[in-house]
């Protein structure tokens, strides 16, 4: 089972997922830093330029990123209406105020949302979630017992929608599946989580008896390793993010998030 | 072993709160959080496209709809009762609907991380030791706070003073409610069915019932 099988295809395939993760956050929490937006156009323009490189479907990538745009604008259009006002006020209803300062702030927290957004979101288009919690154990070196608890009860997901279909019919034959779509929906959630939690239960006790949790030495049936795919993405992500602290300050715009 | 035998009797349970996680501790934690996970996700369809145009014009009231993506941290550990329980379900379940696909991507990793955070810094105050609607208040209320912070740098950080202590203020209520106060109920409901029969919080439940 799989939840969305990850895209196989293009030179991302072979990085590691942690890699991945940690090239997303380093972008991510650089941007974060400051508000402005010759840093999130800098980032932005040069994922674009790196996204194209990696010859991912567009068909398959675009739709996932419409989201993405949509959630930018919005924020933007709050940071409008009631960003800090500052230089000449455009429109002033009630709490909203519409000024140059507003609308500064609103382009550049639109802008840095993107930034932030686009590589992520592509990023975890191609990770696998086997492949990325054998990289968080064995490379992050997160308590085993955890991550491989958790992509355990991932596995099972797909389980829940088997489970859904049985409930619905079970209830149909008893029925009483015809009547109050909410409530009906409230009750086969519950039931479909009773069920869960009872099957995790029992996975639980045969994961203890076939050693999970026992003391002494791991051993790993995939093997994650690190190898030049994943020099090379690393070195991507930190030429993006260095690239636009520099150009930010050398052009005055950058503007610590907390001052 | 010695986990699973000493917390077996619920007076000595509650006496020493065992901080060790056993397997079934993990998994069912785990699975609990996977859950929460896929409905973070389906929240995040149903909120976005039809309330976030209205949303974006309110002047920091639309902290309330952040309650759900709130209460996996809650859940967990009032099921589980151990350090850590709320902090790992919510960054399980915000990883969970970041696989699936959402906005915010790793961003939704770092919400996980801080929501989690914030709903375990509520329970460790409280010494790991109270797990009632108080303590399920708190977490949710917790949770809220560390959610607030975040949102405010992250989407809003250029809003005024009013935006923020609108926004705070709703997202830590919409948590107190939904995250705090429903995960109670939920995790009520589920002892009164047996299924939490190897938890504590399963069999307090069915001694006083």
């Amino acid at each position: 089972m799989s939840l969305l099988p990850a895209l196989r295809t293009g030179a991302l395939a072979r990085v590691n997922p942690v890699t991945k993760l940690g090239c997303a956050l380093l972008v991510a929490f650089t941007l974060l830093a400051t508000v402005d937006w010759v840093s999130a156009a800098v980032a932005a323009v040069l994922e674009t330029a790196v996204l194209a490189a990696t010859r991912l479907p567009w068909r398959t990538v675009l739709p996932r990123l419409a989201p993405l745009g949509v959630a930018a604008l919005l924020a933007g259009i709050t940071t409008t209406l009631y960003g800090v006002p500052a230089g000449r006020v455009w429109w002033h209803w009630g709490v909203v105020e519409i000024t140059d300062g507003s609308i500064a702030f609103a382009v550049a927290t639109a802008l840095r949302i993107a930034a932030i957004g686009v590589p992520s979101v592509v990023l975890f288009l191609t990770i696998d979630p086997t492949e990325l919690a054998d990289g968080l154990a064995q490379l992050v070196r997160l308590p085993a017992r955890f991550v491989i608890g958790a992509l355990a009860a991932l596995r099972l997901v797909g389980l829940f929608f088997d489970d859904w279909r049985a409930l619905e019919l079970a209830r149909r034959a008893r029925g009483v599946a015809d009547r109050g779509r909410v409530r009906r929906w409230a009750g086969l959630v519950f039931a479909l989580l009773v069920l869960a939690i009872r099957r995790g239960s029992k996975l639980a006790t045969a994961m203890e008896a076939r050693g999970f949790g026992a003391p002494g030495p791991r051993s790993w049936a995939r093997p994650s390793t690190l190898g030049r795919p994943d020099a090379a993405a690393a070195a991507i992500g930190i030429a993006i993010a260095a690239l636009a602290v520099i150009v930010s300050v050398a052009t005055g715009s950058w503007h610590w998030v907390v001052s | 072993m010695h986990a699973t035998i000493s917390s077996t009797t619920d007076a000595a349970a509650r006496r020493t709160p065992d901080p060790r996680w056993r397997p079934v501790d993990i998994i069912v934690a785990a699975v609990l959080a996977v859950a929460a996970g896929v409905v973070f996700w389906v929240w995040d369809l149903v909120s976005n496209p039809v309330g976030a145009p209205i949303e974006a014009a309110l002047p920091g009231l639309q902290g309330i709809i952040n309650g759900p993506w709130l209460f996996a941290g809650v859940l967990v550990g009032l099921v589980v009762r151990k350090p850590g329980a709320a902090l790992f379900g919510e960054l399980v379940a915000a990883s969970v609907s970041a696989l699936l696909g959402t906005v915010w991507g790793p961003l939704t990793l770092v919400s996980g991380l801080v929501q989690g955070a914030g709903a375990e810094a509520l329970f460790a105050l409280l010494l790991y030791r109270r797990w009632g609607l108080g303590a399920a208040l708190l977490g949710g209320l917790g949770a809220g706070i560390g959610e607030s912070i975040l949102d405010l740098t992250v989407w809003y950080p250029g809003a005024k003073p009013l935006f923020d202590v609108l926004y705070a203020a709703t997202t830590m209520l919409s948590g107190t409610v939904i995250a705090g106060l429903g995960s109670w109920l939920l995790v009520r409901a589920l002892a009164r069915t047996g299924a939490l029969s190897r938890f504590a919080s399963g069999r307090e439940a069915r001694a006083r019932a």
